[in-house]
């Protein structure tokens, strides 16, 4: 990787916002915030930790980190950030430790009673900025957790500590005006797309697809009783149109009955980045259209945090055992082609094709060898990029980063830095990442890093390669 | 100086080694009482177990993940953990302590091999001090206490090498031996309440962080309540501009919650 030259990092860092704004708030950060009280940051910040402490679970999971960190900084091997600005402040175990210091400091009795003895001021205005700062620089890609021999999960720490900066108005503005308008503006979703609007756009791609392979593909509006919720990250009904059309097309030709809610349709859950109560709240909107429509399954679409806030926190919030079964959109179609009902024409994608994991679906290793195993079946000349699967490398704009568009030179110079060059070494033609935040992120690397590959999701690849039978039997082959 | 060897191997040793085996056992079962409280509170059962255990036992003999990342720091920290484990309770001098106090004893091992760990456990504390001090990321991470516990683990290993091994007077090993003595008191003594805790949680701690990340129900709407914000959440417009009024009295704040 190229070292990070001074002219780079003096970009990447530079701040977009107002030195007013900066001196007003009092908060010198990267990102826009929304007015806020400045008053008392630190006692309110304790304030809130505490009441967090109270009514959640991660007093556990603190306790355990402060007792056992051992500070071996094997995290600096698999942080992407740190490895490429070389700064201490971005190992992941220097981050963890602003929080950490602080719980020990106002929330364990050792700590309390050492701070009395040493006359410790305790926290100040100034770590809560470093934290601001620190939290938002992290990416919450969890791949240094694998690298910890203690078990330490950067990445909960860097949610927590989100968590509690939001709660004392700390938060990006780009994130909470979208979570505002999801929920409790007019139209219900981060895109603010108004429901005509959807159902207009939905109309056209159908009538496109009718065009282009000949055959009538819709996309089924508040069908009771359909066995799929589909709900994609909204932003792909206004700029994936491809990914939307590969996804109806797989319904099309599978015949399994779907439905898109008109009451709810957006995957999008920031909650997930910054704030366990947004995230609960946002699901409960998924819970209320499934139960609406009556469905029986939620299907998420290409989009890696809509997928892991859904699969992993609907059964929390939302009924426990007696939970809807969640789906991503890859697992629906990887096990239709799997029992025969999807099939693909092997000689459509001739380009090279890479494929990037999308942090929040491959590190659980939820989602690795399903998408694979589909391109593989319809790309001829399929490459992989190293390291990759679990291991893989962030796109750079992961943890809501990416939705943040003031901090763009730090995500294409800084966060994707190392995302990069491994595009770039494996010469492809597409890349293939199926996550609303990632294709964002990768196309402006690409173009900030000036990077010939062209940034698609597995559907859009795919419904080219998908052969349809007619009704009267012979199959579509590929309309050019 | 036989008073205090005999106080350092009698009443010392005893309560620095209750001291670590209590306070070993109490956080370890505070670690897992709290994890079994957090796995009751959240409505979500579902745990990836097998992952859970697969990734516990990885850490637990890491040999196939010393190649990947910093091969040599690893191999280093392994040795000088096996040393540490297996010096310390199979020395064949420590072993018949051990028998003529409690009346049983268990296997030593060889005193040759028991030597050349030793001096294994010396050469790789060193190693892993001078590594520590030599890499930026680590420095930067480094507070006293991880200096200070590689030099204070060396230090009962090096006296007992020289008292087993060096053609010394009998004064200058009885001096040996207290400092051999107090050392390690002082290491068990004070296991518990540092990094070294890690010895009893680090089989815990995939466990640990794969249930905090099952959050209880209903825990964000309690959380604004308490602050007293359940009428302004975080994704409200917040009329808590500067000169706006500050959080509301605790008093009022309980009202609330209730």
């Amino acid at each position: 990787m190229q070292p990070l030259n001074a002219e780079e990092r003096k970009r990447a860092l530079a701040s977009a916002r107002k030195p007013e704004a900066i001196r007003k708030q009092r908060l010198a950060v990267r990102y826009h915030v929304e007015d806020f009280d400045v008053q008392e940051r630190p006692r309110r910040f304790l304030e809130a930790f505490a009441a967090i402490l109270k009514h959640t679970n991660y007093r556990v999971a603190l306790d355990h980190y402060v007792r056992v960190g051992a500070k071996c900084s094997r995290c600096t091997t698999n942080c992407q950030v740190y490895l490429a600005t070389g700064d201490a402040k971005d190992i992941p175990c220097y981050r963890s430790e602003l929080l950490l210091s602080v719980y020990r400091r106002h929330f364990t009795i050792s700590g309390v009673l050492r701070g009395r003895i040493l006359g410790d001021p305790g926290l100040t205005d100034d770590k809560v900025q470093e934290m601001a700062e620190s939290f938002y620089n992290c990416t919450a890609c969890r791949r240094c957790h694998f690298e910890c021999p203690m078990g330490i999960d950067h990445a909960l720490i860097t949610h927590l500590g989100r968590y509690i900066l939001s709660e004392i108005g700390i938060v990006p503005r780009a994130l909470a005006v979208s979570v505002r308008e999801q929920l409790l503006g007019a139209s219900g979703n981060t895109s603010a797309i108004p429901v005509p609007a959807l159902l207009d756009s939905l109309e056209f791609l159908s009538e496109d697809m009718g065009e282009e392979k000949g055959i009538d593909i819709p996309f089924p509006i508040d069908q009771e009783g359909a066995e799929y919720l589909f709900i994609p990250a909204v932003s792909d009904f206004l700029m994936e149109a491809d990914t939307l059309m590969g996804n109806a097309a797989v319904f099309r030709a599978t015949g399994d009955s779907w439905t898109i809610g008109t009451g709810y349709f957006d995957g999008i859950n920031y909650g997930l980045f910054y704030s366990d109560h947004v995230l609960e709240h946002v699901l409960r909107k998924i819970q209320a259209e499934a139960e609406r429509l009556k469905v029986k399954k939620i299907l998420i679409g290409e989009c890696g945090h809509a997928s892991r806030s859904a699969k992993f926190f609907y059964p929390t919030y939302c009924g426990g055992k007696n939970a809807l079964p969640v789906l991503n959109i890859m697992e629906y179609t990887h096990q239709a082609w799997k029992e025969g009902r999807l099939k693909l024409d092997p000689n459509v994608v001739t380009e090279k094709v890479t494929y990037h994991d999308p942090c929040n679906i491959a590190r659980p290793g939820w989602i690795v060898e399903q998408p694979r195993e589909l391109l593989k079946a319809f790309c001829r000349n399929y490459v992989e990029m190293t390291p990759n699967r679990r291991d893989n490398i962030c796109c750079g704009g992961g943890g809501g980063t990416v939705s943040i568009d003031e901090i763009r030179p730090y995500r294409t110079l800084i966060g994707g830095r190392v995302k990069a060059d491994q595009i770039r070494a494996t010469g492809a033609k597409y890349c293939v990442a199926p996550c609303a935040n990632c294709k964002k992120q990768l196309r402006e690397l690409m173009e900030d890093q000036g990077i010939d590959c062209q940034i698609v999701g597995l559907h859009d690849l795919l419904y080219k390669a998908i052969v349809f039978d007619r009704p009267g039997g012979e199959p579509s082959g590929r309309v050019a | 100086m036989d008073a205090w060897l005999e106080f350092g191997r009698g009443p010392l040793f005893r309560l620095s080694f209750s001291l670590m085996v209590l306070g070993l056992l109490r956080i370890f079962l505070l670690t897992f009482i709290g994890v079994a409280e957090s796995y009751r509170r959240n409505p979500d059962k579902i745990v990836p177990w097998k992952e859970i255990v697969k990734r516990t036992l990885g850490w637990l003999a890491p040999l196939g993940k010393l190649w990947s990342k910093r091969p040599v720091y690893s191999a280093i920290s392994v040795l000088f953990h096996a040393g540490l484990l297996l010096v310390p309770p199979f020395l064949a001098a420590h072993v018949l302590l051990w028998k003529r106090s409690v009346g049983f004893a268990w296997p030593a091992l060889p005193q040759p091999a028991a030597d050349w760990l030793t001096l294994l456990v010396i050469a790789t504390a060193l190693g892993l001090f001078l590594g520590r001090a030599a890499d930026a990321g680590a420095r930067a991470l480094s507070r006293f206490q991880d200096y200070a516990w590689l030099l204070l683990l060396a230090l009962p290993f090096a006296t007992g090498y020289i008292c087993s091994n060096a053609a010394i007077g009998p004064k200058a090993y009885r001096t040996v031996m207290l400092f051999h003595v107090y050392s390690a008191d002082l290491v068990m003594a004070t296991i518990p309440f540092t990094k070294i805790a890690h010895c009893v949680l680090a089989p815990l701690s995939q466990l640990v962080t794969g249930i905090a990340w099952k959050f209880p129900a209903g825990a964000g709407d309690r959380v604004a309540a308490t602050l007293g914000y359940a009428d302004r959440p975080s994704w409200a417009q917040r009329a808590r501009l500067n000169g706006a009024p500050a959080a509301p009295a605790p008093a009022e704040k309980e009202a609330r919650t209730k």
